[in-house]
């Protein structure tokens, strides 16, 4: 049996166009090949 | 696939040959997310649009640059009604590649139309003003508001999902079907819509058992499906092909409805049109036969006058002519004058023709001709009073003569014409009498002796008359 309660919890606004703006400031774009050129800049300056 | 640290092409080695750089692990990062790049579209392709979201996230998480799979994440976006979501999407893969890249496009086709962009403002404020009435608990202002949503973005999955959460709620179990339908039709496998369906359909379940749903859902389970090319065909499993006599059948059904309907819809309006032509003839003949009845009876009316007129003048001419068809009585009495012409002295002769006149015009009496013209009758006087004198004492000396003869059949007709020519002739009168009543013919010579007796009174001839008279009275 479904729960509206908790199903309605599920559902969120939307962003309008006026906040587009700062939702595509506000994410986050680091990927893997972000996080993999980190480690291995890490790794080169520990062994240094 | 270029070097992460020099940005030198990379070969099929696992180090950079221009920097040296160890590329394996970024190689096999770059791998993964062309990977999840291509289950994202083959996702897309079969209208997986939620698993498509998960497989392109996953791989724009392995490596951001990967612009295709950024393009198509905003299309998902898009398809779903999440526009703003798309839009941003478009943006960063602009910014991440200026220059030849499809996105520019995509935001030209919003940003542009102006009242475009204000629908899907509107649309996205409605939806969370409709969110906004839930948590509020005023389900029916929620439901008006989202079904606005959707006529403005019919393909707005959440509007969707949430309108059939509220359906649920109010147990409309099939109206929350039909927007799980429309949410199953532009995301095939979406997880909530999934998972809504199953309740509705549990619910819907013991409704349609009653009404032979069970029958329904054997049915659902007895067909085949497979793909034909691009195409997934669907067929029940015990279909059969239709046999001769069930064609023939329905081909005879067939052909007595369509009889059936020319006969109870075509043919009556052909038929009407048929009379009505009839009916527009029979007036037209009608006015014809009028006309011409009137012409008939104008032509019967001058034959008859014809005819009356033409029987008036046959008649006219029967009494000119006479039984055997000559005009006598003016000839008889031209004959009489020509007579006199030639010899004034030759009263036999003349007399003679008078006789045969006299005779014509007896005849034609008895036949009811018609009368002499005023010619005829003027000549006739004219003549009479010429030769009257001489014709009497023809008459009356051959009579006399006769009488004293005792030749009563010569003796009478020419006494009777002496006093017809001459009513003053007593003794012609006297004298004829007594030839009836010595020739037996008592009644005549009584008639006659009384006319004497009239026209002659106090006269010699009227008293022998009333003697005899007296006579023939006492022997009857």
């Amino acid at each position: 049996m479904i729960d509206f309660e908790e199903e309605l919890k599920k559902f969120h606004p939307s962003l309008e166009v006026e906040d587009a703006e700062e939702a595509i400031y506000n994410q986050d774009l680091t990927d893997m090949a972000d996080i993999l050129i980190k480690l291995t800049e890490k790794t080169k300056t520990e062994e240094e | 696939m270029i070097c992460y640290k020099c940005g030198c092409r990379l070969s099929e080695h696992d180090f950079c040959t221009g920097c040296g750089a160890d590329v394996s692990l970024y190689k096999r990062i770059m791998f993964m997310s062309n990977r999840f790049y291509n289950d994202g579209l083959e996702k897309a392709t079969v209208r997986d649009l939620s698993g498509a979201i998960v497989s392109l996230r996953q791989s724009l998480k392995l490596n951001k640059n990967h612009i295709d799979a950024r393009n198509l994440l905003g299309l998902v976006y898009f398809e779903m009604g999440e526009v703003v979501s798309a839009l941003g999407e478009w943006v960063i893969s602009k910014n991440l590649r200026p220059q030849k890249n499809i996105a520019d496009d995509y935001i030209d086709m919003i940003q542009t139309n102006q009242a475009r962009l204000d629908t899907i403002n509107q649309t996205i404020k409605k939806y969370n003003q409709a969110l906004l009435y839930c948590y509020q608990d005023s389900q029916d202002l929620a439901v008006i508001q989202l079904k606005k949503v959707l006529s403005y973005n019919p393909k707005y999955v959440r509007a969707h999902q949430l309108l059939a959460l509220l359906y649920i709620v109010a147990e409309e179990w099939e109206k929350a079907n039909r927007e799980l339908e429309k949410c199953s039709q532009i995301d095939a496998n979406n997880t909530t819509t999934l998972r809504y369906m199953k309740e509705v359909e549990h619910m819907l379940m013991p409704e349609e058992a009653a009404k032979g749903a069970s029958k329904k859902k054997a049915v659902r389970e007895n067909v085949v499906r497979y793909q034909s090319g691009n195409e997934t065909i669907i067929q029940p499993v015990n279909m059969k092909e239709p046999k001769g006599i069930s064609t023939l059948l329905n081909l005879g059904l067939g052909v007595i409805i369509g009889v059936a309907i020319a006969c109870f819809l075509i043919l009556p309006g052909q038929i009407q049109n048929a009379k009505a032509d009839i009916n527009k003839e029979l007036r037209a003949v009608s006015e014809q036969s009028d006309a011409k009845t009137a012409t008939i009876d104008e032509l019967e009316q001058k034959v008859q006058k014809l005819t009356d007129e033409n029987a008036e003048l046959t008649a006219e001419l029967s009494s000119y002519q006479g039984t055997d068809g000559t005009l006598k009585a003016t000839d008889g009495l031209m004959m009489a004058v020509d007579a006199y012409l030639k010899n004034p002295d030759d009263i036999e002769a003349i007399a003679a023709y008078l006789e045969a006149l006299d005779e014509e015009e007896g005849a034609e009496n008895e036949e009811g001709s018609q009368d002499k013209t005023e010619a005829f009758t003027a000549l006739y006087d004219d003549f009479i009073g010429l030769i009257g004198e001489r014709l009497v004492n023809h008459y009356y000396n051959t009579g006399y003569a006769a009488y004293r003869a005792d030749d009563y059949e010569t003796a009478i007709p020419n006494l009777a014409r002496a006093y017809q020519y001459d009513h003053t002739n007593g003794d012609a009168l006297y004298h004829l009498a007594n030839s009836y009543r010595r020739n037996g013919d008592e009644d005549k010579a009584k008639e006659l002796y009384a006319e004497v007796i009239d026209n002659f009174p106090d006269t010699e001839i009227a008293n022998r008359s009333e003697t005899y008279l007296a006579e023939i009275n006492n022997a009857d």
